[in-house]
């Protein structure tokens, strides 16, 4: 069934789709959503990790290989709102130096654009989803923007017990600024502190796609299909340009979405594995994959976690799960001596009992049931997140394998290089010191698997179609009248957490497209 | 695969408990009050039950009354879409039947090797023994995903059935603050 044509038909509902169709919408466009998983109220989002579970990645899988795989539902998305619905709302930006890796230090990629060309995003973003947090305190490190339009959120002995022990290792720490209400912003109330914004927050003080640019998008008129999960993209009988998506409706039927622009908004695995499945004889290597490069350059940060147990209660159980406090120090890329690459260090957080299990996660029987009562008292973290380099290697491509719409499954080859290696072990070295010098009775460092964050990279953007899928806005150099959103489109990766940079980036993108429309349609 | 739709699982969801199966009839009840009541599991026999809270004992202690199996045969017979297990996380294909049963018959065998008996009917020690082994990757002869998977994947099953339901929470004297509560506690 073919439906009528729209002006942008955007697959994936996440943070990335959200702005555009928000941005598109409210100029006069006529936007439709395509999402694969559910749509949610915030009625839907019940306290409990159990339950909370419900809106992590369901449907076909992403086969997961290499010597360190992609772990990415405990932190993915599924449903309208993506991984936005439930993220840890952690805003911090890209430095300058992100931008100029290969300039600066003769590795992976330059961006095509500056830190300055993102920046009047990053405060627009902020103060259209709210943003609390300290900028005059962050701007020890980068250059000076608007303040953040909500003070820093509270603090709790879990993140406040740390201080000396980053102080005496000369680490500064500033408030973190996080998509959060300190305060109650545009309609918005404040946060309540209980720590269950990963399980998604019902209040709406966590600043999720559904409480912010989804509501303005379907104010303004952009209609949301969930459960409709996207096969293929279509192309002209030239392969010129892009005409629609192909689509399996909510009853698994068959659909044709036609319009005038596409926008892949779908995550970093599932933007290269639909631009893989749409080839056609005029792109036998897939749409925009003249270069190869399509599913190339996968990244991630790791995470490095300590642990420390305290005397005294440090009630764990409050907070948030994004971070209290933060820190830059170590963001330049030669901060350590025996590594390389940004470290983006963090402290102070809210705990579940999941999280006090996988703390020791060696533990089992009775000494793992005297730990949990400890720990339910006693326990504090530190992470630090850390920059992996761009390889090629790192990859999704498509197997024989199939999904029950016929679609070839994604593959995943991840493996982190000596430097990811050799910086996590630094980190985790740095936060034993910390933990020390911070009075902690006991604490050791989560070993074991390098733990994998924010999946990255798969249709870069850069100044070519010899060296990216994208330009700096996310258009391909390839089709005009085909874009893509999201972490899929970053170069490098940095170290800190992606989402605001998404935001930022796809505020960017979806303005651009705006102005530039008559060239788009033509 | 037994299936309730949706409107059935947000029916569960919001009443705190699960839909099980008794005489015929689908009743919403937490997964150790279904224990308590024999009720009859969907897709696991009576071995893969009994290994599985024999599993659930030793990695998390009260996990087979709080019906560690009931909670993950009740698991297994919805959707996956819909599924609260664990193996979700763990970015397992579905369907995730298939892990729980290859877990149980690796044990065993294993179990098996090192004393001549099924896992559940090994001595508490033994138990022990063997799922420390088995953390590590150290059984012999062990085939199918790595033990240590299998140890992580039922441990956190057992978390989630002893410490992540509000029942759990009082336990630990955690206070559970939540948002939108489990109704029933769970």
């Amino acid at each position: 069934m073919t439906n009528e044509k729209v002006d942008v038909v955007i697959v994936g509902a996440g943070a990335s789709g959200s702005v555009y169709a928000s941005v598109l919408a409210k100029a006069g466009k006529k936007v439709v959503l395509l999402e694969t998983g559910p749509d949610w109220e915030l009625t839907d989002l019940i306290s409990s990790e159990i339950w909370g579970r419900r809106v992590k990645p369901a449907g076909a899988p992403v086969l997961l290989e290499g010597k360190n795989p992609m772990t990415y539902s405990a932190q993915g998305g599924w449903g309208v709102g993506g991984a936005a619905l439930h993220y840890f709302a952690n805003f911090p930006r890209l430095l300058p130096t992100d931008f100029r890796m290969k300039s600066e230090h003769d590795r992976g990629s330059d961006w095509p654009i500056a830190y300055e060309d993102v920046a009047p995003f990053y405060d627009k973003v902020a103060r259209d989803t709210g943003v609390s947090g300290d900028a005059k305190a962050e701007e020890k490190w980068r250059p000076a923007g608007e303040a953040y339009p909500m003070p820093p959120m509270k603090t709790f002995r879990n993140g406040d017990i740390w201080l000396k022990g980053f102080e005496a290792n000369g680490i500064r720490m500033v408030p973190a600024p996080v998509g959060m209400n300190s305060v109650e912003y545009q309609g918005r109330p404040a946060c309540l502190y209980d720590g269950w914004c990963h399980v998604g927050c019902p209040i709406g003080a966590l600043a999720n796609p559904q409480v912010t640019y989804l509501g303005n998008a379907r104010s303004a008129g952009a209609e949301v299909r969930a459960l409709s999960t996207v096969t293929r993209v279509l192309t002209n009988p030239a392969g010129t340009r892009v005409t629609g998506v192909e689509y399996y409706d909510d009853k698994h039927q068959k659909q044709v979405q036609e319009a005038s622009v596409v926008v892949l908004a779908a995550w970093s695995a599932q933007n290269p594995r639909l631009l893989l499945n749409s080839a056609t004889d005029k792109h036998a290597k897939g749409l925009g994959n003249a270069s190869g490069l399509v599913g190339k350059f996968m990244m991630s940060h790791h995470v490095a976690s300590t642990w420390g147990m305290f005397d005294e209660d440090v009630q764990n159980h409050m907070g948030t799960i994004a971070v209290q406090y933060m820190s830059y120090e170590h963001y330049p890329k030669t901060s350590h001596a025996t590594a390389f690459g940004s470290s983006f260090v963090t402290a102070g957080f809210a705990v579940k009992t999941t999280d006090l299990a996988n703390s020791r996660a060696d533990l089992f029987g009775p000494e793992l049931a005297d730990y949990m009562k400890r720990a339910a008292r006693n326990l504090a973290g530190i992470k630090t997140f850390g920059e992996e380099q761009p390889r090629m290697e790192n990859r999704v491509e498509l197997v024989s394998d199939k999904d029950e719409f016929g679609m070839p499954l994604g593959k995943l080859t991840h493996t982190y290089d000596e430097d990811a290696v050799a910086l996590w072990n630094a980190n985790l070295e740095q936060g034993l010191k910390v933990a020390k010098a911070a009075g902690a009775k006991e604490s050791w460092s989560a070993r074991g698997s390098i733990p994998t964050s924010h999946l990255m990279g798969g249709t870069i953007m850069g100044t070519g179609a010899a060296n990216s899928v994208v330009d700096s806005y996310g258009q391909s150099h390839e089709i005009p009248n085909l874009w893509v959103a999201g972490p899929s489109i970053f170069p490098t990766a940095g170290a800190s957490n992606p989402t605001f940079t998404i935001f930022a980036l796809s505020q960017r993108g979806a303005e651009r497209m705006a102005s530039q429309w008559g060239t788009l349609t033509n | 695969m037994a299936s309730i739709g949706r409107r059935g699982f947000v029916k569960g969801a919001t009443a705190g408990a699960l839909a099980f199966v008794v005489g015929g009839v689908e009743v919403i009840m937490a997964a150790h009050e279904a224990r308590a009541r024999g009720v009859p599991f969907r897709l696991l026999d009576a071995h893969q039950g009994e290994t599985l809270e024999a599993l659930g004992e030793t990695l998390v202690p009260q996990a087979r009354e709080a019906g560690i199996a009931h909670f993950i045969d009740q698991q297994l017979s919805v959707p996956p879409g819909e599924s609260l297990l664990q193996a979700r996380i763990f970015s397992f294909r579905p369907p995730f039947a298939e892990f729980y049963r290859a877990a149980i018959v690796a044990v065993d065998a294993g179990s098996n090797r090192m004393s001549g008996r099924d896992f559940a009917q090994l001595t508490t020690g033994d138990q022990r023994a063997f799922v420390n082994l088995m953390r590590q990757n150290k059984v012999e002869g062990w085939t199918g995903r790595p033990g240590a998977q299998v140890y992580a994947v039922l441990r956190a099953d057992a978390v989630d059935v002893v410490y992540g339901t509000m029942e759990g929470y009082e336990a630990l004297g955690i206070p559970y603050m939540p948002h939108i509560p489990p109704e029933k506690r769970w």
